[in-house]
Formats: C-alpha cells, sequence, structure tokens
C-alpha cells in the first residue's frame, strides 16, 4: 500500500472543503484514465502497423463474468437430464405429438394497455385464442380449457391500468410460472416498425443455464410449434439475463454489403484504383411486435393453486444473499 | 441487499442417508470423516432413471445386521433392496391381486415389519401397504433364490381403511402395534394390527365463529415418541399442525397454524415434544406441541416445497429433501444450515442410515 499523501475525503468534516478535494480527485482519476486509454490506442496502431501481435485485449469484469458458480447448471451429459426432461409435462409437445393450443385470458379488470398488449401477444404466438375473463374462477377455467384441449394458459393480470404479471399454466397438470412484467412497449409504439406475418416463428432462448432455467425454458418452448418456417424470416428471442428474460420479436432479412478493402489514410496511389471489394453476409432486422422483460417470482408444481399448492421454487428474500448470485 | 454474506457452515457429523425421487433412482450419500471441510456427496446410484418407476412410498428396516430398504413404485411394483450394497433381495410386481390396477389405486405407505411374523427360520419379510383407496395389506414374503421368486403367505391381513377419499399418509408406531391412516376426507384411524379392529377415530374441529366448516385434509402423520401409541401430530392441508390424544377426546387437543401453504412434512423429535414440520413454499420450522409454540424456523434458501425430513436417532441433525432437488442437512439447535447436496431432480422420499462404526436410522416418511 503506497502512502496516501492526499488527504482521505471522508476524514475531513467540512462539506465545502471535502467535496472540493473530491472534485479535485475525480478530475486526476479522469485524466489518467484518458492518458492510459490514449496510450493503449498508441501501441495497438503501432503494433498492427508493424504487423506484430497486439498487445491483449483486457475483459472488462462484469457481474456476469464474476457470477457465483451454482450447483444446479446443467450440463451436457447429464443422462438424468435427459431423463427428466423426457418425464415432464411438455415432452409430448415438444415431440410434436400434439401442437399448441393456446386460450390468453386477463384478470378481471382490463383497461388501457391491456386489450393492446393482448392483440400484440396474439399476433405473436401461434395458434392463440383470446376469451373474456367475465368473472370465472381461474380454478374453472383451467378445467374448461382442459376440456377444450387446450396445451397452456395464459393469463395477463393488470394492475393500475398496466399489465404487469403473466401467469404461464400448462395443461393438463402442467406448471404454474408467474412472471412480473415490466417495461411493456406496444408494437404501435416502435419506431420503423415491422408488421408480422403468420408463418411460425424461430424460436431463440438464450443463456437459460441452471436447471429452473431450463425447465422454464422448455415451458416457454412448449407455447410455440416446433417446426419453424425458416422461409418466413420470423423470429422470437427469449434472452435471460441476471434472472430477468428479454422478449423481442423481430423479422430478419440476410444481405450481402460490398465493402472496400480497408486503406491506410492518405495513400491514394495509382495501385489503389482496383479497390478490391470483399463481400460480406449480414443479417437486418426490423422489430416488430411488442417488447417486454419478464422475471420469474414463482414456479408451482401442478395447475393454479396457491393456498393448497407446493411449489417447485418460490423467490424468498432470504436467498439474496449475494449481488452475483442468479436463479434462471 | 447486501453485496456478499457468507455464512461459513459448520461441519457435519458423519451419516449415511438414502433417497429416492421421482425418476425411480435410489441414491446414497455420505459424509464420513470429522473434518469440517467433508461435504456430503452422492456416492451411490441404484436403479435406471425411468420415469414410470417413479417411488411413492419408502420405508427402511435399520438393523445391525442386513438392513433393509423398501421401495414401492408407480407401477405397481414393490422391492426390497439391501441398504449396504444395492442388492435386490425381493420384487414384487402387484401386490394387489384382486383386479384394481396400480395406476388407479397407487400405493401411498408401505412399512417393512422388524419382528417376523412367521416362525420361519428362513428370512422372511412381512410388508405393509397402503393404497389411495384404502386397501391396506399385510402379508408375509419369504426369501428363496431370486429375488423375483418368492413364497406368498397364504392368508394375508388385509383391512379397508376408508369408505370414501383418499388415503394420503399412513404411519406405523414404533412397537408395531398400531398404525394410524389419514388423508383427504379421510378423518385420522387409529388400527390396532394384532386385532385388525378400528379403534379411534378423529373429530374434525367444530366450526369458527364464522360458521365455517373446513373440510378434513391430512396430508402428513406421525407418532410423537416411541413408548406411546396415543398421541400423534397430523398436519393438513390448511396449514394447520394439530396434536391428537387418543386417551384425551376424539377432537384435536392443540392446534398449531403455521404460514400459508399447506403442511407437506411432519418428523418428531427424540425428546417427545418438539416437531419439524415442512410446508409446501419451503419453510422448515420447530414446533414445541406441548404449548403450540413455533420454536424457530430454519432459513437457508430452501425454496421448493419440502416433501419429506428425517432426524438421525442419535446426532443433532435432520434432513430435508424437496422440489427443488436439494437435500439439506441441518442442525437441531442452532437452526443452521449444515450441508447441501443438489441432485437435479426431484426428491420424494429420504430415509437414512449410518453404516460405518454406528448404525442408526434415519426415518423419513414420504409426503406425497
Amino acid at each position: 500500500m503506497k502512502h496516501n499523501d492526499t488527504l482521505l475525503p471522508s476524514t475531513v468534516k467540512n462539506k465545502e472543503r471535502r467535496s472540493a478535494i473530491l472534485v479535485k480527485l475525480k478530475h486526476q482519476k479522469k485524466v489518467e484514465k484518458r492518458k492510459n486509454a490514449k496510450v493503449r490506442e498508441a501501441d495497438e496502431k503501432r503494433a498492427l502497423e508493424l504487423g506484430e501481435e497486439l498487445p491483449p485485449k483486457k475483459i472488462p469484469r462484469t457481474i456476469e463474468n464474476t457470477r457465483e458458480i451454482d450447483d444446479t447448471i446443467c450440463k451436457p451429459d447429464d443422462e438424468e437430464l435427459f431423463a427428466g426432461n423426457d418425464a415432464d409435462e411438455f415432452s409430448s409437445i415438444l415431440k410434436q405429438d400434439f401442437t399448441p393450443k393456446i386460450l390468453i385470458t386477463t384478470s378481471r379488470f382490463n383497461s388501457t394497455r391491456g386489450p393492446a398488449f393482448i392483440t400484440d401477444l396474439l399476433s405473436v404466438i401461434p395458434n392463440a385464442h383470446y376469451y373474456k375473463r367475465g368473472t370465472y374462477d381461474l380454478k374453472k377455467i383451467v378445467e374448461y380449457a382442459k376440456n377444450k384441449d387446450f396445451t397452456s394458459l395464459i393469463v395477463v393480470h393488470t394492475n393500475r391500468r398496466e399489465p404487469d404479471a403473466l401467469l404461464i399454466i400448462g395443461l393438463p397438470d402442467g406448471p404454474t410460472a408467474h412472471f412480473k412484467l415490466s417495461r411493456l412497449v406496444l408494437h404501435k409504439d416502435l419506431k420503423n416498425h415491422g408488421n408480422p406475418t403468420s408463418h411460425e416463428p424461430e424460436l431463440v432462448l438464450t443463456n437459460f443455464s441452471t436447471r429452473l432455467g431450463h425447465r422454464v425454458g422448455r415451458m416457454i418452448q412448449s407455447l410455440f410449434p416446433q417446426v419453424p418456417n425458416f422461409r418466413g424470416r420470423r423470429v422470437v428471442t427469449f434472452h435471460n439475463q441476471r434472472d430477468f428474460i428479454f422478449f423481442r420479436h423481430h423479422r430478419y432479412i440476410f444481405e450481402t454489403k460490398e465493402s472496400k478493402q480497408a486503406e491506410s489514410k492518405g495513400k491514394n496511389s495509382k495501385d489503389g484504383k482496383e479497390a478490391k471489394s470483399k463481400e460480406k453476409v449480414i443479417a437486418r432486422l426490423q422489430e416488430c411486435g411488442p417488447r417486454f422483460t419478464m422475471k420469474l417470482i414463482s414456479l408451482q408444481h401442478g395447475t393454479f393453486d396457491t393456498k393448497g399448492g407446493e411449489y417447485e421454487w418460490v423467490h424468498k428474500p432470504e436467498m439474496d444473499t449475494s449481488r452475483r448470485r442468479f436463479f434462471l | 441487499m447486501p453485496r456478499t454474506t457468507t455464512v461459513e457452515s459448520p461441519g457435519c457429523p458423519p451419516f449415511r442417508a438414502l433417497t429416492a425421487d421421482v425418476l425411480g433412482l435410489v441414491k446414497v450419500i455420505e459424509i464420513r470423516g470429522e473434518q469440517s471441510g467433508d461435504t456430503a456427496k452422492v456416492v451411490e446410484r441404484w436403479g435406471e432413471p425411468d420415469s414410470s418407476k417413479s417411488v411413492l412410498a419408502a420405508s427402511i428396516l435399520d438393523r445391525k445386521t442386513d438392513p433393509l430398504l423398501g421401495v414401492a413404485r408407480k407401477t405397481g411394483l414393490i422391492e426390497v433392496i439391501s441398504v449396504i450394497n444395492g442388492d435386490l433381495r425381493l420384487s414384487i410386481p402387484n401386490v394387489s391381486q384382486d383386479g384394481t390396477s396400480p395406476k388407479d389405486d397407487p400405493i401411498t405407505g408401505l412399512h417393512l415389519f422388524k419382528k417376523q411374523r412367521s416362525e420361519s427360520s428362513t428370512r422372511s419379510y412381512t410388508l405393509l401397504t397402503c393404497t389411495t383407496n384404502g386397501s391396506v395389506r399385510i402379508e408375509s414374503f419369504e426369501d428363496s433364490k431370486s429375488p423375483a421368486d418368492f413364497i406368498r403367505d397364504l392368508s394375508p391381513t388385509m383391512l379397508n381403511v376408508c369408505g370414501s377419499g383418499n388415503i394420503l399418509c399412513s404411519k406405523v408406531e414404533e412397537h408395531e402395534n398400531y398404525a394410524l391412516f389419514a388423508g383427504k376426507g379421510v378423518e385420522v384411524n387409529v388400527w390396532d394390527l394384532q386385532k385388525c379392529t378400528k379403534i379411534w377415530t378423529a373429530k374434525s374441529p367444530p366450526k369458527n365463529s364464522l360458521d365455517i366448516f373446513t373440510p378434513t385434509w391430512f396430508t402428513c402423520a406421525t407418532f410423537l415418541c416411541e413408548d406411546d401409541h396415543r398421541k400423534f401430530v397430523a398436519g393438513t392441508n390448511c396449514h394447520q399442525v394439530r396434536l391428537y390424544d387418543i386417551s384425551a377426546q376424539r377432537r384435536p387437543v392443540m392446534s398449531v397454524d403455521f404460514r400459508e401453504t399447506p403442511i407437506k412434512a411432519v418428523a418428531e423429535d427424540l425428546d417427545g415434544h418438539t416437531v419439524y414440520i415442512g410446508n409446501g413454499s419451503g419453510d422448515l420450522a420447530s414446533v414445541d406441541i406441548r404449548t403450540g409454540k413455533l420454536l424457530g424456523c430454519f432459513t437457508g434458501k430452501c425454496s421448493g416445497s419440502i416433501k419429506s425430513i428425517a432426524r438421525h436417532p442419535e446426532l443433532p441433525i435432520i434432513a430435508s429433501c424437496g422440489l427443488d432437488s436439494y437435500l439439506r442437512i441441518w442442525d437441531i439447535h442452532s437452526r443452521q444450515l449444515l450441508s447441501a447436496v443438489c441432485y437435479h431432480m426431484f426428491l420424494h422420499i429420504i430415509t437414512g442410515n449410518l453404516d460405518l462404526q454406528e448404525n442408526f436410522c434415519f426415518q423419513e416418511s414420504l409426503g406425497a
């Protein structure tokens, strides 16, 4: 530890002087950081010019990098995982024995953004049907849905005129997942939005690494048909990061883009007239459909039964012992 | 939210426990040695993962020579396995012979008797099986050369425990003279096994002040102590734990309310007045049943419903397993988590015994 000849700001009791010292300290740090960055850039440029190896790039430390290792992370060679997958409630849908048929309904009061969200959801998920809630009990709705051969039930719960929770119930005895919704942007509010077609979408589920995450991922997968229509160029993404699941819906198109080979600046030689063009294939995305974020609150083992049911996973505040610990 | 809190879990004394899960596997976990760095590990695994053979009930017979574990599977198959090396001793395809298929009438309780019923010198096993519709059979089987070949007792004892409703829990007391059965729509019954008669039925508590009558739904039950068959504790679906005393009255003597989800597992302590209860959202607590006071909760990241709890007969530890696929070991007095083992699969039952130096039986009953 080098000897600090500058005063530690927290020991100064006078607020004005203390804040002045802090400002100076921050400025110093900023100047140093900029200097370091310039030195690094100069090093890289020089290495490029000389054709040497680039100095190793430093990896920034992020919370995802420093995530606590969890025992329940699925390993690729776990045969119990596969046996468990065969045995769970979604296996019959995922093996394409049944096509998914979804029933969407809402909580008893539904206003303002709720109906617009429901129409967006109907356009995203193929083979989805909307029924008004009326005054039916949720347990009765589960029975009716079972009689009519639905495979999943989605309930959009509205609070203060804004959809804020999503209940996904697998049928016949599937698990019930309760998600909290946030950051909802509707289809009409997106800038330059595209229009979704009715082709079956491709599904992208990323970063569901633990057992719980795997189960939730399979549940989401069971909402969509398993035969994506690649020609339709439509993709639905559920990306899990830090226990938040981000939902995006895009249409994509592959294009070839010509890019001239990079010549260093200032060289305008006559040989350079034949500029070599390198073709690159890139994918352009156009967002369509809603955009929202979900967070899992609880996963219950049977169909909806808060009083009599047993929970597979319920979030408890005593589980948040560390900022680097995530469950999905 | 705190940045990081790491609580050093104190070391766990050595023991051995057996668990059975929804894929039909029986696993043995052990902690050997006294060092605090030792964590519990799965040492053996018996069976192949197959969800049609998921284990519904288990019973351990812990004795110094030849400890046995009986498991009842979803297909109606009952197997008796040696605890030490997993050898299959006996395999009974379908206990009931009157044509009911095991799918409609799954087995909910199983008990391996310690005393031999018959006086034969060959090894024989006596089993009590209880199904959901209430048919209870006590049969003896004799061991012969291969596990699939056995000689059945010609006159099994059969009882019909309930007329309507489903039996969800059953327990045989230590001296194996009495057994209790309870379930959904079925009040707690106590039967005398020697005479095969019902000696006592519970009465539900009176309607509360709003005239609301909660339907009977017992999810787990246990006798309170070894010597006394008259007192037992039952947990209900309405998050209540009730103490019944046969010699006192038919209504519950003491009732304790615990949180909001159904009580899924109950285990008694050796001192005869503490019980450990686990509920559907993963809360484990210890209650003094004489006064009805909640002694404390076991906090420690248990996020799934607790299916079954076992208490070590000598060391002050208990183990709990459940739907969050972890087996957790707790210290009784400090209510601290000692160790946790991840199973990657829903656990249904845990029974345990200790080999090595001491032979102890760490029995947990299934909370279906």
